[in-house]
């Protein structure tokens, strides 16, 4: 049987001499699982002729010099400075350059500038701030974490007075006029 | 007294037309050793006042220069927002920089509001949405090296750089944007360049 071994590395032919050793002296009967190995002594394989030769180190020192130079990873570094001319045509290029945005709009309510898709910056802070009010009221009357009860909440403002409909309700005061954007129901 | 005297010295010795117009107080053109180290070449373009026009010409349209110096941002990305607002009504380049993601468009839209205030309060212009942005220009500022500590005690040195805006506001619509050159334009321009060759140093 023709046992092909391509030329290794130096380190994997060592390994090989030693496996390959240890198989010929019988050091390693589980291999074939009991059975004897089919190739005999006097199979000269031309692939195996390699493999027996130099076990010396000396012989494996000398050849890993070079070696060690074919092993190395040769990194990829720019030849010629790149021209300013170069440099502007790809700095500059359009698809570099910003887009102006057409999706930009007047907001009805204040008046500001608004992107189409986003609600509007004004008036969503001018919300957030009535909304930190409110809730500052509530954490004046809760008077700490956990205490929300199981009922709904009304925010009545100045002047008003709770409804049929808000007795079963919790009511939190604001002492102010009702802003326009918030409507009562 | 002594610098009193100096400074009443170079106010006589230099009649510049800044003085003539009475608009700056005379001293402030004189700088001993104040932090103001040196004018720039911007600043002092609003300066200039040109002769009253005869009746004929037309109206010359309203100049206002303004800048910002050592913005913490570099000049190439500044150049970007720059060239994105090169020839743009002031309006319209307002809201561009509102909803832009860089950074450099919170500093350039602060310089666009203070030119345009400076125009309607000091350069006579009368309505504040009339303006356009005729230049806009990046420079580089001073930049400072410093150490970036990377592992292993290596290190490199980075610069913090900074960059300066420069902004020009004219008076009136925006000019109309140059059509595209077409091949057909490029063939002409050409043709013509081969038409207006002479023979030189010749009879």
């Amino acid at each position: 049987v023709l046992v092909l071994v391509r030329s290794p590395l130096p380190r994997l032919r060592a390994l090989l001499q030693r496996c390959w050793g240890r198989m010929e002296r019988g050091l390693w009967p589980g291999l074939f699982g009991g059975q004897s190995p089919p190739w005999g002594p006097a199979v000269a394989v031309q692939g195996l002729a390699l493999v027996p030769q130099g076990i010396n180190d000396s012989g494996e020192s000398s050849t890993e010099a070079p070696s060690l130079l074919e092993s190395v990873v040769w990194m990829a570094a720019p030849k010629q400075r790149r021209t300013i001319e170069v440099n502007r045509c790809r700095r500059r290029h359009p698809s570099k350059l910003i887009e102006i945005k057409r999706n930009i709009d007047v907001c009805p309510e204040c008046g500001n500038l608004k992107q189409k898709h986003v609600l509007c910056g004004y008036c969503y802070t001018k919300v957030k701030e009535e909304t930190r009010l409110i809730r500052m009221e509530i954490y004046k009357k809760e008077g700490g974490p956990f205490n929300s009860p199981t009922v709904e909440t009304v925010v009545l403002y100045e002047g008003e007075k709770p409804t049929e409909k808000d007795d079963s309700k919790r009511i939190i005061e604001r002492a102010r006029k009702r802003p326009s954007w918030f409507v009562q129901n | 007294s002594g610098a009193a005297w100096a400074r009443g010295l170079l106010s006589w010795a230099r009649p510049e037309r800044w003085l003539a117009s009475g608009s700056l107080f005379p001293l402030s053109c004189i700088h001993s050793s104040t932090a103001l180290q040196k004018i720039g070449k911007w600043e002092k373009k609003n300066r200039i006042v040109y002769p009253p026009q005869l009746l004929g010409e037309p109206r010359r349209p309203a100049e206002i220069y303004h800048c910002r110096r050592e913005i913490k941002y570099s000049k190439d990305k500044m150049w970007y927002l720059a060239k994105l607002i090169k020839g743009m009504s002031i309006d319209q380049a307002l809201a561009q920089l509102e909803f832009s993601d860089k950074k450099g468009a919170k500093v350039i839209k602060e310089v666009l509001l203070e030119a345009q205030e400076m125009a309607v309060r000091k350069h006579n212009v009368e309505f504040k949405s009339n303006l356009h942005i005729a230049e806009s220009q990046t420079g580089r500022g001073r930049y400072v090296k410093r150490l970036r500590c990377h592992g292993k005690g290596m290190f490199g040195m980075m610069r913090i750089s900074r960059c300066h805006y420069f902004v020009k506001l004219v008076e009136g619509p925006p000019p109309p944007p140059e059509p595209p050159r077409t091949g057909f334009d490029q063939a002409k321009e050409y043709v013509q360049q081969l038409r207006n060759r002479t023979l030189v140093h010749t009879l």
